[in-house]
């Protein structure tokens, strides 16, 4: 029983950073549109950021705050490429962020060398009802816990927030009140960017992290976005629960080798369904 | 079309004529070159007539390669093996079409993407597949009493197997069908609307973007002698994403134009990255740099590809010289 | 004396690839003054909206606006998932006016609907919105595309009856671009006929409505 507790916990964990890079996902395709592949790239970035920052003997706090802003300015970036240009499609833009991934590669093999590498988290470990559970998934947790009470109220409350949601309710709208459209777009892939690090430096301390780690990242991240249909935060963090909690669980009970064929057979299934219920998604490939 | 009738038979007879004065290292670019024609025809096909994104091409290719290798290993004819390597693939790509394609734009890509990983996954865990080790020692091909013996015997094995791509693909694009198919590249919808049965066209598409890299993979296998789960990374399906986008979707000639441009500039790229001196990541850091900066500018500055933007350049001097 | 004019179109070609939208339209609205804009569907009647709002880039041509110039859009085009507050507080994005109490002032009945989302709202009520988050702005110049389209002709003379308030009281100009010529001429002094993309008359609505042609076109006979 004291196991199934500390594989649950240890799922939510990381459920929780997948769902920040879902959410990143989420917050970029509602304003723009388009689904950012570089999403995962963003967690790397942050990551190895985070671990050469530490390395080089600045202090927790200020090392992982560097490695998140590292983060979104790569979301600036990247956004600036894929829908700074007037006139890019939604499916045009998929395949520059795409690039942008396969770019990334490049630099971070040039800064950071091709081996994994790993940041020191929060040390120890607690005792939740017989199931020991470590101090850096309380952690993650409870920043991801912040995060989207952050966001909710970010766009919920705040005149900038709403105006970004004007943006996915009806762009034509925006427009005509004056709003910058693509600024806005610019704007969340930089908030895609910052929620993307956060997974990142939460991560690297759990599992060591290496450029070619977004698959995975972005793979997870998608598949939990898509239970919400990319549009839905809430939904998506409860796919995202449930993800972290699936792969936990299914390697804590010996089929740890399938752990990604379980996250990606869910995705496809939830994809298919809910293409089924939906016969026309209303997306025209060109 | 002049320059059609003239150019096509031209180009055929260089590149036909090539193998014989190549040396080994440059014969393999051309193996090289040639099998990642073969899958890029196929994914501009998808792309540009079917408007679907493939990030698992990848996938049809090792399926191919499987193939071929587990049934010449097993004691079959090599031939065999070969003929079998598209059809396999094709008949994966219908399996797991049916599902698939009820997906479009980003899920599609996803979806593919997610097929390719898992794959991958399986290939390296089941026994029959070798593992992550793959299979090795697989027999070089042979038919009747001819046995391919050097680079030389793959080179005109890959010439020949493109060739047949490219005439196969021409005969898809030039029947009914295949006109039917342009509609359905700009708008599904209107398409559907104007009785084109879009369900089946879109999986017969696929199955032949997935038999041309099944082939692909075929000729890979005893071109190398192993297979394993590292020869197909994610990696190889955004290539020929780049090749084809590169090119010019939905052109024949773009999709050999892309793939040899892109397979030149990055064995360039290679020969200049081994040089000593150069840091020892430098050829990977190359080939991801070209991959993704040839990509992002293709897609932002030359949306139609390199084919289509020569054309019009071509189509627009013509007048002036006969002027 | 002429008063200065608010909105100057000169000359003003604006092309859809390879379609002509709009073909040398010249057009004035002064200061203070409510002109109407009539035409059939597909005449251009949007695109000059768009242009006039920056929406569009001309081909060639010039349009000048002295002001602000505020558009309620053909179709209304609120924010549904946002509330009718928030819908409001969004059309001060230029002005930075946040607080929607003086559009109440003008349209009590938007504070009592202040907490609904826009979507579910009536067409009236959405008209009403769309009017609402317009005058956030506090624009010189308000340009109403097809201000009574899908609306009871009762809610039509409410919202005209703001219109002319507004126009009255505060000296806001208005180009009213509509369908429905009666409701134009009731309101507009001064009125101009686009159709395909070119003006082809103008003048004071009193001689437009004697005009046999415009009669038969838009009135539906000779009006009386």
């Amino acid at each position: 029983m004291s196991a199934f507790l500390t594989y649950l916990l240890n799922g939510l964990a990381v459920g929780c950073a997948i769902a920040l890079i879902a959410s990143g996902l989420v917050v970029i395709h509602r304003v723009t549109g388009v689904v950012n592949f570089a999403q995962g790239t963003f967690a790397v970035v942050a990551g190895l950021c985070a671990s050469s920052l530490l390395g080089l003997g600045l202090p927790h706090g200020a090392s992982e705050l560097a490695a998140v802003l590292a983060a979104a300015v790569a979301g600036l970036l990247t956004g600036l490429a894929a829908v700074g240009r007037p006139g890019t499609t939604p499916l045009s833009s998929l395949i520059v962020t795409l690039g942008v991934g396969v770019l990334a590669y490049a630099v971070e093999i040039v800064l950071w060398g091709d081996q994994p590498r790993s940041a020191p988290g929060l040390a120890g470990s607690v005792t939740v009802a017989g199931a020991r559970i470590q101090t850096q998934h309380l952690l993650v947790i409870a920043v991801t816990a912040v995060a989207f009470a952050a966001l909710a109220l970010f766009f919920g409350r705040t005149y900038l927030g709403k105006a970004l949601t004007a943006c996915a309710s009806n762009p034509y709208a925006a427009r005509v009140v004056g709003i910058d459209v693509r600024r806005m777009g610019l704007l969340a892939f930089a908030l895609g960017g910052l929620l993307g690090g956060l997974a990142g430096v939460l991560v690297t301390p759990m599992r060591p992290i290496s450029f070619d780690s977004d698959v995975t990242l972005i793979v997870n991240g998608f598949a939990a976005a898509v239970f919400g249909a990319l549009t839905r935060p809430v939904i998506t963090l409860a796919g995202a629960l449930l993800l972290g909690v699936a792969e936990t669980m299914a390697a804590g009970y010996g089929y740890g080798s399938h752990q990604l064929e379980i996250a990606l057979g869910l995705m496809l299934v939830v994809m298919i369904v809910q293409a089924g219920r939906r016969p026309a998604i209303s997306q025209e490939p060109t | 079309m002049m320059l059609g009738r003239v150019a096509v038979p031209l180009a055929a007879a260089v590149t036909l004529a090539l193998p014989a004065v190549l040396d080994d290292s440059a014969l393999a670019v051309y193996v090289l070159l040639g099998l990642a024609a073969m899958v890029t025809v196929g994914v501009s096909l998808l792309m540009g007539y079917a408007g679907q994104v493939s990030l698992g091409q990848g996938a049809f290719y090792g399926v191919g390669a499987y193939t071929a290798a587990l049934l010449a290993l097993n004691g079959l004819p090599p031939l065999l093996g070969l003929l079998a390597a598209p059809v396999a693939a094709a008949a994966f790509a219908l399996v797991v079409g049916l599902p698939l394609l009820r997906l479009r734009g980003h899920h599609l890509a996803f979806a593919t993407l997610a097929m390719q990983l898992i794959l991958l996954s399986l290939a390296g865990q089941l026994d029959f597949t070798g593992g992550d080790i793959g299979l090795q020692a697989i027999p070089p091909f042979s038919a009747w009493s001819f046995e391919a013996g050097g680079v030389t015997a793959y080179a005109y094995l890959t010439w020949a197997g493109l060739a047949l791509v490219m005439l196969v693909t021409r005969n898809v694009i030039a029947s009914r069908p295949g006109r039917a198919l342009r509609a359905l590249a700009t708008s599904e919808t209107a398409a559907a609307s104007s009785g084109i049965p879009v369900g089946r066209y879109k999986l017969a598409v696929l199955a032949l973007s997935a038999a041309f890299a099944g082939l692909a993979g075929g000729i890979y296998c005893f071109y190398t002698g192993y297979v394993a789960p590292g020869s197909f990374p994610v990696l190889i399906s955004i290539q020929y994403i780049v090749m084809a986008v590169v090119g010019g979707l939905g052109t024949i000639w773009g999709a050999v134009v892309g793939a040899a441009a892109i397979t030149l500039l990055v064995q360039g790229l290679d020969r200049l990255a081994n040089l000593p001196g150069m840091p020892s990541y430098a050829p990977g850091v190359l080939s991801y740099a070209v991959y993704a900066l040839v990509l992002i500018a293709v897609v932002l500055f030359l949306p139609n590809g390199l084919v289509p933007a020569i054309r019009r350049l071509l189509s627009r001097e013509r007048p002036a010289k006969t002027r | 004396m002429t008063p200065a004019p608010v909105v100057e179109v000169t000359d003003l070609v604006v092309a859809y690839g390879a379609a002509t939208a709009l073909d040398r339209v010249t057009l004035s609205v002064a200061e203070g003054e409510m002109v109407a804009l009539l035409g059939p569907n597909g005449a251009g009647k949007s695109t000059l909206a768009n242009a006039l709002a920056g929406l569009l880039r001309p081909a060639s041509g010039t349009v000048t606006v002295r002001g602000r110039l505020a558009l309620i859009p053909e179709g209304r085009q609120l924010f549904p998932d946002l509330s009718v507050a928030d819908n409001l507080a969004l059309g001060g994005w230029r002005s930075g006016v946040r607080d929607p109490s003086a559009v109440y002032d003008v349209l009590p009945r938007l504070a009592e609907l202040a907490d609904r989302r826009a979507g579910v709202l009536s067409g009236g009520e959405q008209q009403m919105v769309a009017f609402g988050r317009a005058l956030m702005s506090r624009p010189d110049v308000l340009v109403v595309d097809e201000l009574s389209l899908g609306l009871a002709p009762n809610v039509t003379a409410g919202l005209a009856r703001h219109l002319a308030e507004l126009n009255r009281a505060r000296g806001l100009a208005v180009l009213l671009i509509e369908q429905n010529a009666r409701l134009a001429f009731e309101l507009c002094r001064r009125a101009y006929v686009l159709e395909s993309g070119r003006l082809v008359t103008e003048g004071e609505s009193a001689a437009l409505a004697g005009d046999p042609r415009v009669a038969g076109a838009y009135l539906g006979g000779a009006i009386t």
